[in-house]
């Protein structure tokens, strides 16, 4: 290191601070803006969906999602008044992407939260605790996630009326193990960490420990793992939706719009590239948040 | 507890055989036998809750088969043929003792057995599964050396913007795309492809859109998390600063040294995954008529098939369970600090 610095002081000027080797200070304030723009930009689109989904048919009215008249069937995009164009059966593609999409935010939030309740407190519980406790709350993880959850989806379809409350319990089945798997091994690494057992050794209960010790140091990570987590809720839902077992058609939903679009594939393909192109950047920007957070939170 | 056994085998020479001591004390050994033991309380479980969610959906399998028209005499004679006037306890105990046997049973469905059904449709699951696999692990691991290179490079930024796609796209839009774009317009692959033939080429033209549609996604997990870990090896790792030193250079460095240490990680969690592959498979095949055991899972369902559903079911699990003990073995093998680090714990 010494022998470099003659170098060094060479090609930096001696009165600027010590930056870390030859970035310039333009460089850095171009990585900070970078940064923040790889926060904001996906947090943007992510608002903006949210709008245009909850807030704008309340604003500005739009046509129902589920019927049409035949009489619009098939409108190429930009038509006047449906500038999204209209499905064979004349029900506005726009309108449909914004009822569909409610849903698929209802059900992914609802799916994730209950991911980060229930696995949270069985994570916490086996990681925490471990031994036996661990061992067997591992096994039911271990059996929830070789369980191919499709098919209780499809008995939930069968025995139930699908409904949104129904599809919500049924693919908690893919997010509360998950979760479970997550909190867990974060718990048992900060349980290793030396500020828990000072803790301990000072008498600390195990409930003050859980909550005010080990919760804090475990959110981050589960908060962007449930970023993620949304994303894959979302795909997972859609594929429901698209094998025709969830949300029921005339409800519409993402996956029932691709699934529909399928059928008409060669001569419209607009029907299938609408909705997954709103797919992919609704779960792309879901993916980009979560990355911009672990980089800002220093989570793995 | 493994400590305690070695010492006690210590303790009791001539008692076993040389060899037969080294290989109940091998700590690798021990680790595979626990992980054995605790995976028939997985495969128990999941084979049950599946018999009791296919037990909760209303109508009588036999009534079904029989349809509307079937008269109670020919439904009673059915029942009791297909064994459904047991109650659900023996019903769970004969499917569990058939299965200890290798008899799945019969499916409902085509009164087939399902060892045939389940044999006839794994063969084109397997070699779709394969296919996507090795195409996306081989380009994942050279995208991901060459994007490791350079950090934040040209080729690093393209590589993740590519995997970021992978990452977020739904299989089952990407496979619909992808036919439009290389089937409709281009018709370099058929659309849909009944069954495989015995030709070679034209299984591989029928499985290359299916294995796309499939491998993509996994091709950006691989990339991401295998460029993270060669570029964390690069940054951290002492042998790395070793090697540099002693005048190694930088493509061997990448290649011989970060590379091969950070694969037996990318290994390992291709292993874990092979379970959730699955539901993968159960989308793809029907959108493709591909022949496959996800295709026939989703026909089971909608014959409410129970057998064929168990079936298909057990054979999933097993392969989740295989892959997570497979994942296991590898981090034993191929990362001795874990070997003896478990074996003392």
């Amino acid at each position: 290191m010494a022998a470099q610095l003659p170098d060094l002081s060479a090609t930096i000027a001696p009165a600027k601070p010590p930056l870390p080797s030859l970035v310039s200070a333009r460089r850095l304030q171009w990585q900070k803006a970078a940064r923040q723009l790889r926060l904001w930009v996906p947090a943007g689109i992510l608002i903006l969906l949210l709008f245009l989904c909850f807030v704008w048919p309340y604003v500005y009215t739009i046509p129902p999602g589920d019927t049409g008249s035949i009489l619009n069937a098939s409108l190429p995009p930009f038509s006047p008044g449906h500038w999204l164009g209209t499905d064979p059966n004349g029900v506005d593609i726009f309108a449909e992407l914004v009822y569909g999409g409610q849903v698929s935010f209802e059900i992914s939030l609802a799916v994730t939260a209950v991911g980060i309740v229930i696995g949270g407190v069985i994570g916490l519980t086996a990681g925490y605790f471990g031994g036996w406790v661990d061992s067997v709350l591992s096994r039911v993880v271990d059996v929830l996630i070789a369980f191919p959850a499709l098919v209780l989806v499809l008995a939930v379809a069968e025995v139930l009326q699908p409904s949104e409350t129904h599809l919500i319990w049924a693919l908690s089945v893919f997010s509360v193990p998950a979760f479970a798997r997550v909190t867990r091994g974060s718990t048992l690494t900060v349980r290793t960490l030396p500020f828990i057992t000072a803790a301990r050794l000072s008498g600390t209960s195990n409930r003050k420990i859980i909550f005010k010790h080990i919760m804090p140091n475990v959110i981050p990570g589960i908060v962007t793992f449930s970023l993620l987590g949304i994303g894959v809720i979302v795909i997972l839902e859609g594929a429901v939706d698209f094998l025709g077992l969830g949300i029921q058609v005339p409800q519409p939903s993402w996956g029932a719009m691709i699934a529909k679009g399928q059928n008409v594939l060669t001569a419209q393909p607009q029907y299938v590239l609408i909705p997954s192109i709103v797919l992919l950047i609704f779960v792309m920007s879901l993916n980009l948040l979560g990355d911009a957070l672990r980089e800002r939170w220093g989570v793995r | 507890m493994a400590l305690a056994q070695q010492v006690q085998l210590h303790r009791e020479p001539g008692a076993r055989g040389d060899l037969a001591r080294r290989v109940t004390g091998s700590p690798a050994l021990q680790l595979v036998g626990r992980r054995l033991l605790t995976a028939i309380p997985v495969l128990l479980g999941v084979t049950f809750l599946t018999f009791v969610v296919m037990n909760l959906i209303p109508g009588n399998p036999a009534q079904l088969i029989l349809g509307i028209n079937a008269s109670p005499g020919a439904i009673a004679k059915l029942d009791t043929q297909l064994g459904l006037n047991h109650p659900f306890w023996d019903r769970y105990w004969l499917w569990l003792d058939g299965l200890l046997h290798g008899n799945l049973g019969t499916a409902y469905s085509n009164q087939q057995s399902v060892n045939s059904d389940i044999a006839q449709f794994l063969p084109t699951t397997c070699y779709l599964l394969l296919y996507a696999l090795v195409v996306s692990l081989g380009l994942g691991v050279i995208v991901a050396v060459l994007s490791a290179r350079r950090p934040n490079g040209i080729v690093d930024r393209i590589g993740l913007a590519i995997s970021m796609l992978g990452l977020s796209v739904a299989p089952y839009a990407l496979a619909l795309v992808l036919i439009y774009v290389f089937s409709v317009r281009l018709g370099w692959f058929p659309t849909i492809s009944n069954s495989l033939g015995s030709n070679p080429l034209t299984a591989i033209r029928a499985l290359t859109l299916p294995a796309a549609s499939i491998g993509f996604p996994l091709f950006a997990v691989y990339t991401r998390l295998l460029r993270a870990d060669i570029v964390e090896q690069m940054q951290r790792e002492d042998y790395i600063v070793t090697a540099k030193a002693k005048g190694v250079g930088p493509w061997k460095v990448l290649v011989k040294h970060a590379t091969r240490n950070s694969l037996f990680t990318l290994i390992t969690l291709v292993a874990l995954n092979l379970g959730t592959l699955i539901g993968a498979v159960a989308i793809i095949e029907p959108i493709f008529s591909l022949p496959g055991i996800g295709a026939e899972l989703i026909t089971a369902i909608g014959d409410n098939d129970l057998p064929l559903i168990e079936g298909i079911v057990v054979v999933f699990a097993l392969v989740t369970v295989a892959g997570n003990l497979l994942a296991d073995l590898l981090y034993t093998v191929l990362d001795p600090r874990i070997r003896y680090g478990r074996a003392a714990s």
